[in-house]
């Protein structure tokens, strides 16, 4: 483009004296944030654990809980580690509930929960911690609807190998 | 471990603590889900067979020493009357839920009010346990820890009039990140508040420091127009090839007016030497008179807006990166290997000709 040496002769030496330096880069560049490599679908999956189940091959995984008396969902990674978790026991959730267990109750949570995953930025989750046969009942279905309708996919993408 | 020779176990084998003998009298689990549970609740328990990539971080039961907690300081809250109350809440739920009985699985809970009392009660701790498995505890303040008590909310005003709100871990386009956003939190007159968006991923030259992209300091309750703009907004610039960075809200209580003279860059300052900046050490100056008190980050990736700030603003080429992989790991060379192809050799040959091929 054009400039203006004249007017701005002042003002241009002195940005320029301020960004000169700008174009001095390091050749190599370390990103330290943890979750950039999930993200991009490069990061490892572990894989292996094929003659137990549940398998580990994930980098978030989705647990519902059932107890006799609450319902918790965790988001972990395969480390173990709570990522994001939502339960009944909360108190922000169990006011508005009759019942603190049961099928309202997992379909509340299912959408609080997807609100949360995708605050906290997890957009992928893997849910096949579920038992075969429980799978099929009615409050873990409408847990798995909640949590479509609210935007998260429960299938992770395959990592990128090439 | 060596498999060929019978030697006694390196560590304690499964269910060695269980006496096999007398079976009737052990406890049985009688339902698989509290099986599952069990075996999930040892799923880090650190055993020696297990050989994975990861040995070192996870499953090495860490010595852990409690971590600093640089967080506000809070009151203990009487819980007495607080349980009183909630249980008087849910005896009435009880008793106008038993009439609507019939229609349970419709009722739906109001999300917006759900997260208003969440952001009160729990919200701290979930929020402190995401920004710790996003590594900014770790990267920021060098392992020390804070409960952010005070709920930033942080927003993105667009030109078609709508928001993009910034939680915690978000992804924001550098595009929607262009202008300064619309920072609110809840604050008594007369408090003094610091407001702090840095990049601890971006630098492009050393890793270990940030780039400090905003800084406004003595704001007076509310109002951040009002404070000193130590440093004044940079838009996000994620290089094209390194993939998502951090970008993070720190807000910061001050007990009295500090004075930042030591730190005010020159308006306007495109210099990424003038922006780059360590959290560890501008905390540690300021330590007395500040606390850590809000906290709210987003990832952020590459976009065509990124090229107009490395062109127009920072008046430099713009730099893009690919990603390299890490070399294939093969063992030590052997003389006679076993069991091998001829292409064996092909691995440890210098070249990136392969010689023989698929043999």
């Amino acid at each position: 483009g054009l400039r203006f040496a004249s007017t701005t002769a002042t003002l241009k030496t002195e940005t320029e004296a301020d960004t000169s330096e700008n174009e001095v880069v390091a050749p190599d560049f370390t990103n330290r944030n943890p979750r950039n490599l999930e993200q991009l679908a490069l990061a490892r999956k572990e894989r292996g654990w094929k003659t137990t189940w549940p398998k580990r091959e994930f980098w978030h995984r989705l647990r519902l809980e059932r107890t006799q008396h609450y319902v918790e969902a965790f988001v972990e990674r395969c480390n173990g580690d709570v990522v994001v978790s939502a339960s009944t026991r909360e108190w922000a959730i169990k006011r508005h509930l009759y019942s603190p267990k049961g099928v309202t109750a997992c379909r509340n949570l299912g959408r609080v929960m997807a609100q949360r995953c995708l605050e906290a930025g997890i957009n992928f989750v893997n849910f096949k911690a579920v038992i075969p046969w429980e799978y099929r009942c009615d409050s873990i279905q409408e847990f798995e609807k909640a949590m479509q309708e609210g935007g998260v996919i429960l299938r992770e993408p395959r990592r990128i190998y090439q | 471990a060596a498999l060929c020779r019978r030697a006694a176990p390196l560590g304690p084998m499964p269910n060695e603590d269980i006496d096999v003998s007398n079976l009737e009298a052990l406890e049985k689990y009688r339902s698989f889900t509290r099986y599952l549970r069990l075996a999930g609740k040892g799923f880090c328990v650190w055993v020696f067979w297990v050989f994975t990539f990861f040995t070192f971080m996870i499953f090495l039961p860490l010595s852990e020493e409690p971590k600093t907690d640089i967080s506000l300081p809070r009151d203990k809250l009487l819980r007495a009357k607080e349980i009183k109350e909630r249980k008087k809440i849910l005896k009435e739920n009880h008793q106008n839920c038993f009439l609507q009985c019939f229609s349970l699985i419709a009722v739906l809970i109001p999300l917006d009010e759900v997260r208003a009392e969440w952001e009160k009660t729990s919200g701290p701790f979930h929020k402190q346990r995401v920004a710790e498995h996003c590594g900014i505890f770790r990267d920021l303040f060098k392992g020390a820890t804070f409960t952010p008590w005070v709920t930033l909310r942080v927003e993105y005003s667009q030109e078609d009039e709508h928001f993009v709100p910034v939680y915690y871990g978000n992804m924001v386009a550098p595009s929607e990140a262009s202008s300064p956003p619309a920072v609110s939190y809840e604050a008594d007159k007369g408090s003094l508040w610091t407001l702090l968006l840095t990049n601890p991923d971006g630098h492009l030259r050393n890793t270990d420091s940030e780039y400090l992209h905003w800084l406004v300091t003595n704001i007076p309750g509310n109002d951040i127009k009002l404070g000193k703009e130590i440093c004044h907004y940079l838009p996000p610039f994620p290089a094209m090839g390194t993939g998502y960075h951090r970008f993070i809200f720190l807000l910061f209580k001050q007990d009295c007016p500090i004075d930042f003279s030591e730190d005010i860059r020159p308006m306007p300052c495109h210099s990424l030497k003038m922006r780059t900046f360590s959290t560890f050490d501008f905390y540690r100056k300021h330590e007395d008179a500040m606390t850590p008190a809000g906290l709210a980050f987003f990832q952020c990736q590459w976009d065509s807006s990124v090229t107009w700030v490395f062109h127009q603003l920072l008046n430099m080429r713009e730099p893009v990166f690919e990603f390299v992989r890490p070399p294939v790991y093969h063992p030590p060379q052997l003389k006679f290997p076993r069991h091998q192809p001829l292409r064996y050799l092909d691995r440890y040959r210098d070249t990136e000709e392969p010689t023989y091929g698929i043999y």
